[in-house]
């Protein structure tokens, strides 16, 4: 059954879609929050994402676009908790803005990714998060960071090559 | 990494339990009708009240519709961001409401006519009241029709 059919149905009123929605994406939720924010908090952001969730369902004129929908609400809960990070990160200037291929790009496995996300700027790290382990497409990653998507592919430039000199550093050979 | 989320499926549920419940829609839709009907009744009886009133009477009038006025604000805040009322719920609720405007309407126009006075006023905010509501009704089934249509165009199409 595809999202957009869940959704429906749950605007609809039907638990039982609602509760489908929730089993499904429940982990790649927390995801993003985690690799957002400590574990101490994702616990507690994730249920606070869940609730303006159902708060808002009878509101989503798309239930085709219930993810980028979804993300939203959830970077908006993490935005909230990491507004200083947020204030403080600034758009490094593009160096290059080709998407050449990049080493780290073969290195980025999931399990590479995740160890290393930790020690990456917060608008780096969830462009790569959303892009990488969320798997969202590059316009869906633009509507949800509410950013033009040209930005999302310099951001994902960068970040990559972060990443890069990160795993280097750390001795990690792909 | 092996690291998961501690809350599980039945747990998140559960939290969500309170704002999902049919007390919490309840309560929502019963604030903003009584806020409502409380608005009309009052602002209607205190125009057609007849003879000129003394200070304390007008500013009594003024401060209980100003209270019905918060606990419509109240009402609508909590069925538009509290409490969820899904596609089903908004036309049982659009039900309710049209009934209370016909209800209250028929109340303030018996009393009006009853004093002879402010008969025109009462039916206009009454008519306003009732055709409010008929709008939501109206709204409410053509929203829940465009989903049932929907829901069925994407079922056709997984069987197919």
């Amino acid at each position: 059954m595809t999202d957009e059919l869940l959704v429906v149905r749950a605007q609809l009123g039907e638990r039982a879609a609602l509760a489908e929605l929730l089993a499904r994406w429940r982990v790649p939720v927390w995801t993003y929050v985690r690799r957002m924010l400590d574990a101490e908090r994702a616990d507690d952001v994730t249920q606070e994402i869940w609730l303006a969730v159902v708060r808002g369902l009878p509101r989503l004129r798309e239930p085709g676009r219930f993810a980028p929908w979804l993300f939203t609400i959830a970077r908006r809960s993490v935005t909230d908790r990491l507004r200083g990070e947020y204030a403080w990160a600034k758009e490094a200037p593009v160096v290059d803005d080709v998407v050449a291929e990049d080493p780290a790009e073969a290195m980025v496995d999931r399990a590479a990714l995740v160890s290393f996300l930790a020690d990456l700027p917060v608008l780096e790290r969830e462009i790569l998060v959303l892009f990488y382990l969320e798997d969202l497409p590059v316009e869906e990653c633009a509507d949800i960071c509410r950013i033009p998507i040209g930005t999302v592919k310099s951001r994902l430039n960068r970040a990559r090559r972060l990443l890069r000199e990160h795993l280097e550093e750390k001795g990690y050979r792909p | 990494m092996t690291e998961e989320p501690r809350l599980s499926e039945q747990e998140i549920i559960e939290r969500l339990a309170p704002t999902l419940s049919r007390t919490t829609r309840i309560r929502a839709v019963a604030a903003l009708l009584a806020g409502m009907t409380g608005t009309v009744l009052v602002s209607t009886l205190w125009w057609s009240e007849p003879g000129p009133l003394p200070g304390h009477t007008h500013l009594a009038f003024a401060l209980f519709t100003v209270f019905c006025l918060l606990w419509t604000g109240y009402g609508g805040w909590l069925l538009t961001r509290r409490a969820p009322l899904f596609a089903t719920d908004q036309v049982i609720a659009a039900w309710i409401s049209l009934a209370a405007a016909l209800a209250t309407t028929g109340v303030v126009a018996v009393v009006a006519v009853q004093r002879g006075t402010g008969t025109g006023p009462a039916l206009a905010v009454g008519g306003l009241f009732i055709a409010g509501t008929l709008a939501l009704t109206v709204r409410a089934h053509a929203r829940r029709a465009a989903l049932l249509r929907r829901m069925r165009e994407l079922t056709g199409r997984e069987h197919r």
